[in-house]
This record gives structure tokens, C-alpha cells and sequence, in this order.
């Protein structure tokens, strides 16, 4: 037996409440509703999922992904956070800083700064770094390590005019930046990473350190490939977060000031005032002779933040249900410039893939 | 005591946003509409660049040459 579209659609949305929330767990599986067969199946699965780009920029994606469940969609938002390998500056040496900054600190700066290069070099040639056990020796070679260093010396500036007071005009070096950052490539790291491929900082403004004359900073550092849950300054992703479709259904018509107060409830764009047409107001029904009137009508319920105001309101109370689309979720990714947004999703899915792969051959070793 | 790189919470780079940010105070921006231009658009991204004291600016001026030039500062202000 299957159900109607309307239990469908009923089952598939989260209730919003004034004070709580119904419905809210997934009821989509073998066993819950007797006579119903929810079991999995690839081709339903494939036929029902789909993705759509709200807003794509390298550094902002906004995405609905629909048609799959909680569990999955939050472990592709935590594959993006924790899983996804980006590059991140490990290993300092310090040769001198005479700056006010002292090592430690300016070692952690270093580290949180991103860097982009070619992107089939850092896919394909480079691998993860692999720490030496106790009595080992580090192992650096072309395809774990790349070299950078960062070598400044704040001087006077004799060009400067004699009444000058802005520091950067005054003196060569005052401020510290991202780009004073040189990369040193080692053997096979020219053909991956030269011309516009070369790794350098997403941000060239960044301000490392300040200086004045006589002060210096000398260092080597080293970077390696690493994942966000080992540290967040390998996170690709700076927010990567979903929200559920909000749905806002009108059971009887709003007129008139009514209308114009209830518009003022949600967000800009959610609700549209609209008046009634002659059409309308002839037909039996609740327009009957309100023609002109002002009509509330939903035109973009996505912009929504559920802030629930309009349950605050006696004359809405009961005309208005809120409630949330259980399988539709609205990702919003911000990469830190590494990788575009929607990149980083693509290599979670993939990530996801072979997690999945590991997994499977785990269980069937379990099954024997 | 100097910009912080990224901000605490969600992992945003703030580290260039502090000099933008004080370049657009002086042209009369108000610091709301500032942070709105610099593309801070979170409250904990807003903090960073809202909430800092640039520090490193007093400790510069501990420096070898720093004591002659207030010296010659002083000089110069108690001939007035």
C-alpha cells in the first residue's frame, strides 16, 4: 500500500511551534509504518536527490542539497570542515626576530595563514607528511614539504620627506605582510608550482608583524598537507553550515492591514502583498467582494529565518503554519581561498565515497 | 596586541581587514558600515575587527632609536 502525496508531504515537514517543535524525527525506513516498504533503493534514491547552486564564487557557495537524510548531509558538513586537505605552514625555524613578537606567537600566525598554489600539484604530487617515530629522522623531500621562508629588515627610509609621519612612508618594512613571503621550490615542486601555479598567500595583505628600524625577523618554515581535524588552520572552509527549507503555509487568507503587518513579520522578500483581481472577488470562496483588497502571499519562503514573530500575533495564530522541509538542505560554504566553495563539496562526496568503500570491505569481514 | 590572523570562532582571515577597516574610519565611514564593506558580515568575524586594540603600537615605540627621537621631540617642544 502507498501512501497519499499529502501523508508524504505531511511526513517530510518538521512543525514549528510558537514554543516547540513537532514531528522531528525521519520516519522513512522498513519497519515504522506497517505495510509500507521504505527500504532502501539506489534507483528511487538516484531519481530524488538533487543540488541546486544559489550562489557560486570561489569564496562563497550557497547550495540545496534535497532529497537525502540528516545523517547524511551533516556528514558531508563535517567532511568539509575536518576532512578535506588543504596546505598550512608546520615546522618554523627561526633564525632571528628581533621583532616585538615574540617566536612563539609569531610562529602561530604563520601557521593560520592560507596558502593556494597549483591545484594538480597539491592533488596529485603531494602527499601527507608523515611524523618520524622516536630515533627516526625527519624525512623532508619534494613531495611531503615546501619550502618558504620570510626574510625582512625594518630601515630607515632616507627618501621619506623630512616631516613624514605615516611609519610605512617613513620606513622600509614597518608592516609585515603575507606577501614578503618567499616560496623555495625543491626538485620536482618547478614543474607543479611555477608561473601562476606558485604558492603564495590567498591574502597578500595579511599583517604578520610590525617593525621598527633596527629590528629584523629571519625564518624558514615548512609546510605540509593535513586535514582540519587535526588542526583548524588545515580547515579549507571557514563556515560550512545547512539550514532546513523553511515553509510557510497560509490556511486562510490575510486582508487588507492585516496582510501589511503580517508581510512585516518575516524578512524582507518572504512575503508579498498582492491585491485581489476581479476574477477572484466573483468566485465563491473568502475573496468573495474584496476586490482591491491587499492579499498576503508567499513568493520566497527560502529567505526566511523562522524567527516565528508571526506566532506572536493572536490574528495570525491560526491562519499561518510553520514548518521546515526535513529533506531539503540549504548549505552555505565559505572557503578560506584554497579551494572554491564548491570544490571543497565535490571532494567531501568523494572523501564520503571512500569512506564508504573502506567501510564496506570492514563489514564484510565482519560477515565472515 | 596585533590583528589576530583569522577570527576565533569560524576560521575567517581578519588579518588584512584591520588596516582597511581604519582607513575607512578616517574617511567617515561609521564602524558598522565599515565592517559592512570590509565583507564582515558575522557578529563573532565583527568582534575581531570591532573589539581590537592595537597594542603593538605602544610596545613600537620601545625601541633602541626611540629613546633619541623623544629626546629631540623633547627639545623641540620645550624650545616652544
Amino acid at each position: 500500500m502507498k501512501p497519499s502525496k499529502e501523508e508524504l508531504e505531511r511526513r517530510n515537514i518538521v512543525g514549528v511551534g510558537a514554543e516547540r517543535v513537532t514531528n522531528v524525527t525521519s520516519t522513512d525506513y522498513p519497519g515504522h509504518f506497517p505495510g509500507e516498504d521504505h527500504a532502501w533503493d539506489l534507483g528511487y534514491f538516484r531519481d530524488n536527490v538533487t543540488i541546486e547552486f544559489h550562489k557560486n564564487e570561489p569564496l562563497e557557495a550557497e547550495f540545496s542539497l534535497i532529497g537525502v537524510d540528516a545523517s547524511i548531509a551533516n556528514a558531508f558538513r563535517r567532511m568539509m570542515i575536518a576532512d578535506v586537505p588543504t596546505f598550512a605552514i608546520e615546522t618554523v625555524h627561526m633564525e632571528k626576530n628581533t621583532s616585538v613578537i615574540q617566536d612563539e606567537v609569531l610562529s602561530h600566525r604563520l601557521g593560520l595563514i592560507p596558502f593556494k598554489g597549483g591545484k594538480t600539484g597539491f592533488r596529485k604530487f603531494m602527499k601527507f607528511y608523515k611524523k618520524p617515530e622516536d630515533g627516526e629522522e625527519h624525512s623532508y623531500v619534494d613531495f611531503n614539504t615546501i619550502q618558504l621562508s620570510l626574510n625582512v629588515e625594518c630601515t630607515h627610509n632616507k627618501k621619506a620627506a623630512k616631516n613624514e609621519t605615516d611609519v610605512t612612508k617613513l620606513y622600509n618594512h614597518a608592516h609585515v605582510y603575507a606577501s614578503d613571503i618567499e616560496f623555495n621550490p625543491v626538485g620536482r615542486q618547478e614543474q607543479y608550482f611555477s608561473g601562476d601555479n606558485a604558492i603564495v598567500p590567498v591574502h597578500p595583505d595579511i599583517l604578520i608583524a610590525k617593525m621598527r628600524p633596527g629590528q629584523q625577523i629571519n625564518c624558514s618554515l615548512l609546510m605540509h598537507k593535513g586535514v582540519g581535524s587535526d588542526h583548524a588552520k588545515f580547515s579549507p572552509v571557514a563556515t560550512a553550515s545547512y539550514r532546513l527549507m523553511p515553509t510557510i503555509k497560509i490556511k486562510s487568507p490575510i486582508l487588507g492591514e492585516d496582510a501589511k503587518k503580517f508581510q512585516k513579520c518575516f524578512p524582507k522578500g518572504v512575503i508579498e502583498l498582492q491585491t485581489v483581481t476581479r476574477k477572484e472577488s466573483k468566485e465563491e470562496g473568502p475573496f468573495k467582494g474584496k476586490e482591491g483588497e491587499w492579499k498576503a502571499v508567499v513568493v520566497d519562503p527560502m529567505r526566511d529565518t523562522v524567527s516565528r514573530e508571526c506566532l506572536r500575533h493572536d490574528e495570525f495564530k491560526d491562519k499561518v503554519e510553520l514548518g521546515r522541509k526535513r529533506d531539503h538542505f540549504i548549505y552555505s560554504v565559505e572557503s578560506t581561498g584554497q579551494w572554491r566553495s564548491d570544490e571543497i563539496f565535490l571532494e567531501a562526496v568523494a572523501l564520503f565515497k571512500e569512506k564508504a568503500k573502506k567501510f564496506e570491505h570492514q563489514v564484510i569481514n565482519m560477515a565472515r | 596586541m596585533i590583528i589576530p590572523i583569522r577570527c576565533f570562532s569560524c576560521g575567517k582571515v581578519t588579518g588584512d581587514l584591520w588596516e582597511k577597516f581604519v582607513r575607512l574610519l578616517d574617511e567617515g565611514y561609521s564602524d558598522g558600515e565599515a565592517m559592512d564593506k570590509i565583507g564582515c558580515k558575522r557578529y563573532c568575524c565583527r568582534r575581531m575587527v570591532m573589539t581590537h586594540v592595537d597594542l603593538i603600537e605602544k610596545l613600537l615605540k620601545y625601541t633602541p632609536t626611540g629613546r633619541n627621537e623623544k629626546k629631540l621631540e623633547m627639545s623641540r617642544t620645550a624650545g616652544q
